[in-house]
């Protein structure tokens, strides 16, 4: 039996995360028969809405508080089967799912609910499920908040996948990222697996994203495409995968898929300075015309 | 690493070299028989284009007919796609192969067949 990966998606928030880890992995369960547990590691407890086919599972910290206290708490309450396709009654691969969750917006840590329920799942021996092959953590915009660093400070997830895009925040986002794996890389073994490009479908994207990728020391595992059939599918809280397997974006996602899962390109993470990040988009035509002169003029000026 | 869905070796690093990759398309052992051309058609925000590339000589080509050969459907994966274009202007010099790369390098949707 091959040892338990762990794996985490990490990017800026309103990337694209929870569509481009949900798929993926369903992608996984589906098309390569991997059996996988899905931690949701977001206050907005959005990380398995399409694998449940739910509007938001009840988290982990909802449940105790309502219970009053975490030990209360059984796992059967918290880790709920995939919808369809994704339970373990039907072929191919099954999916569990649960959510941490977090306090209300502007009110405490928010990384308290991941610390709480990676602790809960451990002692309820989650992690030791028969034919477990994946544990997903989908973990919420930047690292700069040592909560949300949680699943790497305590070496969970041991790969991590950058989700991105060309544009410069979403650089900026994966390049903190790096540096909060560079920290933790020698002490709890975690380490950079590789950038995924949710394509915004803007200028010079791929050789950006790619650029990055390998100034960072890792590489561009795929570049996802946008597609509209993504939005259709989610309205019915659903993965592409399951709302139109033979679609292109499902192909997509199941290359992506076939490679995380032969994936052994795992480094420690080379950042760059904040001036290097500046110089690689320039070079790359996100704005043509920013040459030293042109800093600060608008394009009628320029 | 992945490059046109064939697999490199972790100690190979994030810059596999071209002649590594051409060398994993020979041992695929592409069968191009009866292959004189290749037909593509594009749609971006609508638009759709008619494409034809027949150079046989080219890496262009090779890498063409295995993505043909290996795909489920006609559909091209962008990140192929953009990886085959990145590679043939590096080892092909053809105007007709030059000016498919920069079709290549667009954000349009790409189907393909052999003809």
């Amino acid at each position: 039996m091959a040892a338990l990966r762990q794996i985490a998606f990490y990017g800026k928030g309103g990337i694209g995360k929870s569509t481009t880890s949900q798929n993926t992995l369903a992608s996984m369960a589906h098309y390569f028969d991997k059996n996988i547990m899905i931690v949701g590691c977001d206050p907005k407890a959005d990380s398995t809405r399409l694998i449940l086919h739910e509007k938001a599972q009840n988290t982990i910290l909802q449940m105790a508080a309502e219970m009053g206290t975490v030990e209360d708490l059984e796992l059967e309450d918290a880790l709920k089967p995939g919808a369809g396709i994704f339970s373990a009654d039907t072929s191919g691969g099954w999916i569990n799912c649960t959510e941490s969750g977090g306090p209300e917006p502007g009110v405490g840590c928010a990384g308290r609910g991941v610390i709480t329920a990676i602790n809960f799942l451990e002692e309820e021996g989650a992690y030791e499920a028969e034919g477990l092959d994946f544990v997903s953590y989908d973990v919420l915009g930047d690292v700069v908040c040592g909560g949300f660093a949680m699943p790497i400070r305590e070496g969970k997830a041991q790969e991590i996948y950058i989700v991105m895009s060309g544009e410069m925040m979403a650089m900026y986002a994966a390049n903190n990222i790096s540096k909060g794996i560079l920290k933790y890389a020698n002490t709890g073994g975690v380490r950079l697996a590789g950038l995924v490009c949710n394509a915004r479908m803007t200028d010079f994207e791929y050789d950006l994203s790619k650029a990055l990728a390998e100034d960072l020391g890792t590489h561009l595992i795929h570049f996802v495409p946008r597609n509209n059939i993504v939005q259709r599918a989610e309205i019915r809280r659903m993965t592409v995968v399951e709302y139109s397997p033979k679609c292109d974006q499902a192909i997509e996602y199941k290359e992506l898929a076939r490679k995380i899962i032969a994936n052994d390109y795992k480094i420690i993470p080379t950042p760059l300075e904040m001036d290097d990040l500046e110089d690689l988009i320039m070079k790359y035509g996100l704005d043509l015309e920013a040459d030293e002169d042109n800093i600060g003029k608008s394009e009628g000026e320029a | 690493m992945f490059i046109l869905g064939f697999k490199f070796p972790a100690e190979m690093g994030n810059k596999i070299p071209d002649e590594a990759v051409v060398a994993k398309l020979d041992e695929a052992n592409i069968d191009a028989t009866g292959i004189n051309e290749i037909k593509m058609s594009t749609e971006y925000h609508g638009q759709t284009e008619e494409l034809s590339y027949t150079n046989k000589d080219t890496f262009m080509f090779k890498a063409l007919v295995n993505y043909i050969n290996t795909a489920e459907t006609d559909y091209m994966i962008y990140m192929n796609r953009y990886q085959i274009a990145e590679i043939s202007k590096r080892l092909d010099s053809d105007d007709e192969t030059m000016e498919l790369c920069k079709k290549f390098d667009s954000m349009a949707h790409f189907k393909i067949r052999a003809a």
